[in-house]
């Protein structure tokens, strides 16, 4: 098996990466130490590679009704130059694909998706245009993508760009140049911090690397990545939320439309269980005892495994360990006292209130 | 990767290694063993008192991707554990021979000691696990 490399493969390898496949990339789990990149990105600003993501431009006359047939959220509250988070569901409500589409123009779209779903939303995406006049190209090859992310995140990318940040606010985006390099620019951001993310095509990968580097910005990895998101309790595919759970299962009940006489696949379900409540519920875990909580560790209330976690780990920001579980929604109120099976033991822990940090 | 082989110390093929005083081992993961679990948040370590045979698992080492074992080089009861590094768990990152030792085990099987493995013996357990 070989992996795929971004455009950023050889920096990575020089600035002395721990390289490890993720999605069928050769992709940076740290550099030195993720604690000492998740602080740089909390304190100051940090550099990720997000190649491994998937970039689709959705094009034609038909592209807004056909984004308000699949997706859950409401395009009537988008804009041109703004974008918006979403879930694409299934009929029974568990989830395709988070993403986010940005609003290029009304008949024109951009699509950030989950590496691990590339092939499978391009595919969703074309089942399901039927008579729509839509197009949909995969541009996810041809283009890099990084985020910029921290504190200082807007005073050093102004070093750069041609356009006034202060006027591009939270989810909207901008075509700019990054010292004479053309780039899509957004808002947005998947750490818990102010930052952009950006993509660009290939041929403009070092110059751009380069410059970012050049502002004291810090190289993070995926390491960095997972407990930053974790620490803001931003959803992963395949954790929070996947084909087995619902938006409203994982706490997103804001994503969830009601989209008057608009019908989108997974609707009927998913306005039921807004409305009439799911029996689990994600929640935010902490331990009363010494240990580290883990994915897929088992939860328990008096003795009964009420839930599992689906994502824990340390968080450097609170120097203590966190998680979120999917669990037993009657068990689901904070401060309840449960238990964490850690390798046949089970420790003391306690239902705790989320987000654990943001910053935005 | 330049990682420190101090000569006056006794390994395992486990990455543990051993300091020999008489009766007494002193026990901690080497810098290589570190540097493979990355940033150490969280250690588990036996209780004091407790018996454990050789090349059973005594605790455990956490970091913030893996979790690790920590294996017994000797049969022995547990006389002493690190409490600095309950607190300070990175410390076995930044010093795993010195400030970041993990426990003290009470000798049972003398003998047992011609299983240690030397330095030269162990760099070339390290130079295998990196090809």
């Amino acid at each position: 098996m070989t992996l795929k490399k971004t455009p950023f493969y050889e920096i990575h390898k020089k600035l002395g990466a721990r390289m490890v496949p993720f999605s069928g990339f050769s992709m940076p789990v740290q550099y030195q130490s993720i604690i000492e990149e998740h602080e740089a990105v909390r304190n100051n600003a940090g550099i990720f590679d997000i190649t491994h993501m998937g970039e689709f431009i959705l094009e034609g006359k038909n592209v807004f009704d056909f984004l308000q047939y699949i997706m859950i959220n409401d395009l009537n509250l988008l804009e041109v130059n703004k974008g918006q988070y979403s879930c694409m569901c299934y009929e029974n409500g568990t989830v395709v694909d988070d993403l986010v589409y940005y609003e290029e123009t009304p008949t024109r779209f951009r699509m950030i998706v989950n590496a691990s779903n590339i092939d499978k939303d391009f595919q969703w995406l074309n089942d399901h245009i039927g008579e729509y006049d839509v197009k949909v190209t995969n541009l996810s090859r041809e283009r890099c993508r990084l985020a910029f992310q921290g504190p200082n995140s807007d005073e050093l990318m102004q070093k750069l760009v041609d356009v006034d940040l202060s006027q591009i606010n939270r989810f909207y985006f901008s075509h700019c140049n990054l010292k004479g390099n053309p780039i899509f620019l957004a808002r947005t951001g998947y750490t818990g911090e102010r930052g952009f993310e950006i993509s660009f095509e290939n041929q403009y990968a070092e110059n751009v690397w380069g410059y970012l580097h050049g502002t004291g910005a810090s190289p993070a990895g995926l390491g960095a990545r997972d407990s930053l998101r974790l620490e803001a309790c931003y959803s992963l595919y395949g954790h929070e939320i996947s084909n087995e759970i619902t938006p409203i299962e994982a706490g997103l009940f804001w994503l969830v439309k009601p989209k008057a006489g608009i019908d989108y696949i997974g609707k009927e379900i998913l306005l039921k269980q807004k409305s009439q409540g799911t029996e689990r519920t994600l929640v935010g875990l902490n331990l009363l005892e010494r240990g580290i909580i883990r994915d897929d560790y088992k939860i328990f209330y008096k003795g009964n495994q009420i839930g599992y976690v689906t994502s824990g780990g340390y968080s450097p920001t609170l120097k203590k360990t966190i998680g979120l579980g999917l669990v037993k929604t009657q068990h689901s109120e904070i401060n309840t006292e449960i238990e964490i099976e850690i390798r046949k033991k089970l420790v003391k822990g306690i239902v705790a209130e989320i987000p654990f940090y943001r910053n935005v | 990767m330049d990682y420190k082989f101090p000569k006056e110390l006794k390994y395992t093929e486990t990455h543990e290694w051993v300091l020999l005083e008489d009766e007494v081992a002193t026990v901690g993961i080497t810098d290589y063993a570190q540097h493979q679990l990355g940033d150490i948040v969280y250690v588990e370590m036996p209780e004091i008192g407790m018996i454990f045979e050789r090349e059973s698992i005594a605790g455990e080492i956490e970091s913030v991707k893996a979790v690790g074992e920590i294996i017994m080089p000797l049969s022995g009861e547990i006389m002493k554990t690190n409490s600095k590094i309950i607190d300070n768990p990175e410390l076995v990152n930044s010093s795993p021979f010195e400030e970041g030792w993990i426990m003290k085990i009470k000798i049972s099987h003398k003998d047992e000691i011609e299983n240690l493995i030397s330095v030269e013996e162990y760099i070339k357990v390290v130079e295998s696990e990196e090809a």
